[in-house]
């Protein structure tokens, strides 16, 4: 006891000037890192707003005078534009979340609460396809949806994915278990069937952990490229990620042009993230304690 | 009532079971078969057995794209890991303004690499490309084969770091802070706090990034597509960068199926490492 009073006697005496000095350290690593984050978004949006005539004349580091749409506007506007992208790339997503939340939410319950023949097999069976990566089954996938004559369809696009997924079910079993089986008796007793249980008990007592999911599924799809880059062909069901790509290889020195096609395919989320910020730090705490 | 409960289960699994056997299970089991064939994008087939495996790795053409894959993940996960641990460090002392910084730096990870490849190309460009302009130099980042392999591994670095330092977040608000209070009474400073508690303490959170982030770079393909396409002399060509090329450059679907099965084992055998290690985990609870 007296031993540690002694010790710390000399570090109080400078603590002032540790803190002012610590603090400095803290602020330019944060510093460091905001600018290294945003500096090529940056540099990405000003370029998307310099006209073609400034870019070539003072470079990808001008501030651009005055800021100009027509990049966007050209964008917009042409035939093979990203309308088309970005409208196929929303209904997607959209029928990818709506399909994966229902039919992983009724697979959860059922694994969790349910007791059936064959259930535990089945779920260590979803476990191990856990394993499978999407560029092992591209080639399979492919030769299997052309077969079925879905190539460059907006069924082949979104079939893979839309019955379910078993990082969904895992995280949701997990959660759905500690539903107290006195609430769900209590429902059953009034006479409630599974579907009205699932709407009424289940689904709003796991609202932070579906949000989450919801937020993992959206960024996934709206970000997938290779599967939409090999499954369709030509501008009819091309979503953002291709389109962007797409566009860089047809408009190779056009840069103020692609990066307006950058800042329209990432924009959409940096507002999601910024919106949803907290529900993001918690999904990562979701992630570790599996 | 609960004579009707298997079929209820039953009922309620059968869509996502359909999804797991159509295009999970039968691929993986398709992809395996095809392997075994030359098999090209326009329906000729014929049986080959093992020779799409023989000729692979004859012509090294897989070697190549593992050695990629391994030293592009050498660099890449132990950059990370560490950039991250030091932001989070700094972060986690919740200083005015670094809420803000805690969020920008989490920016890159919710955009699509295939964008972030596409912006990172235009900034690596020679002539017109913003990073040579600052610098005042002329090197051709993404087409030297020396430099486009880390190149390409420093954009994944700057993608993973910010979303990599979240996790660290999370696992040091979980140490307590009486233990830094011991280590500070008894004259530790803040390198040895690091040094002998900080990434001691951290391990689990080490460990589950370690395996996730080497799983994740092991299957790499749309920022390598945006900046490289796998060139300069494939030294770029990651393992997913070989399997695309193969199947949809090359028309050569057998040849693209035996990598992914080889890409395939070899996640097994890191998962199965993974669950191994994973048993061994400590607490917090240092009392």
């Amino acid at each position: 006891m007296t031993a540690h009073t002694a010790r710390r006697r000399p570090l109080t005496g400078s603590l002032p000037a540790r803190r002012v000095l610590g603090h400095g350290a803290t602020y330019l690593v944060l510093l460091a890192a905001a600018v290294l984050t945003l500096g090529p978004f940056l540099f990405s949006v000003m370029t998307a707003f310099t006209s073609t005539t400034q870019f070539a004349q003072q470079g990808p580091l001008s501030i651009p005078s005055p800021p100009v749409l027509d990049s966007f506007v050209g964008l917009l506007t042409s035939a093979d534009g990203f309308v088309t992208p970005v409208a196929v790339t929303v209904q997607m997503v959209a029928v990818i979340l709506v399909g994966q939340m229902v039919f992983s939410v009724l697979a959860a319950y059922a694994f969790a609460q349910l007791r059936f023949p064959g259930r535990d097999l089945l779920f260590w069976v979803y476990i191990a396809t856990l394993m499978v990566p999407q560029v092992v089954v591209v080639v399979p996938l492919y030769l299997m949806l052309s077969e079925m004559g879905l190539r460059n369809t907006f069924w082949a696009l979104v079939l893979p994915f839309v019955l379910g997924s078993p990082y969904a079910i895992f995280l949701l079993r997990e959660n759905f278990r500690g539903i107290p089986s006195e609430l769900m008796d209590a429902m059953r007793i009034d006479g409630a069937g599974t579907l009205r249980l699932l709407r009424h008990l289940v689904v709003p007592l796991n609202r932070p952990i579906i949000v989450t999911l919801v937020l993992i599924t959206v960024v996934t799809h709206w970000n997938s490229f290779m599967w939409p880059m090999v499954i369709t062909s030509g501008p009819e069901w091309r979503v953002i990620t291709v389109a962007t790509s797409a566009l860089q290889s047809q408009y190779n020195n056009n840069w103020t042009l692609v990066m307006a096609g950058t800042t329209l395919a990432m924009l959409p989320l940096v507002i999601l993230m910024v919106i949803f910020q907290k529900q993001i730090t918690r999904s990562v705490g979701e992630a570790t304690l599996r | 009532m609960n004579s009707r409960r298997p079929l209820v289960g039953w009922l309620l699994i059968a869509p996502s079971l359909i999804g797991v056997t159509c295009f999970l299970i039968l691929p993986v089991v398709l992809a395996f078969v095809v392997s075994l064939f030359r098999w090209d994008l326009y329906g000729s087939r014929r049986f080959l057995g093992l020779d799409n495996y023989v000729s692979l790795l004859s012509d090294g053409a897989l070697v190549n794209s593992l050695l990629v894959t391994a030293i592009f993940t050498l660099i890449s996960v132990p950059v990370s890991l560490a950039i991250g641990l030091v932001l989070a460090t700094q972060l986690v002392r919740a200083l005015p303004g670094s809420a803000i910084v805690r969020v920008i730096v989490v920016i890159p990870w919710v955009c699509a690499p295939l964008a972030l490849g596409v912006v990172w190309k235009w900034i690596f460009q020679p002539s017109v490309g913003a990073l040579n302009q600052i610098l005042g130099v002329r090197i051709e980042w993404l087409t030297d084969p020396s430099l486009a392999l880390p190149a390409v591994a420093f954009v994944a670095i700057w993608q993973n770091v910010g979303y990599i330092s979240l996790f660290f977040q999370a696992g040091l608000t979980r140490i307590p802070g009486s233990i830094y209070e011991a280590a500070r009474i008894d004259g530790a400073g803040p390198a040895q706090q690091l040094w002998h508690m900080t990434i001691p303490l951290l391990r689990p959170t080490t460990f589950f990034l370690a395996v996730t982030q080497v799983v994740a770079s092991f299957q790499v393909f749309d920022m390598v597509y945006a900046l490289t396409g796998g060139g300069p002399q494939h030294r770029t060509e990651v393992i997913a960068s070989l399997i695309y090329n193969e199947a949809f450059g090359a028309s050569r679907l057998g040849r693209a199926s035996a990598v992914a099965v080889i890409l395939f084992l070899l996640l097994v055998v890191i998962t199965v490492i993974q669950q191994r290690w994973f048993s061994k985990r400590i607490t917090y609870d240092m009392s």
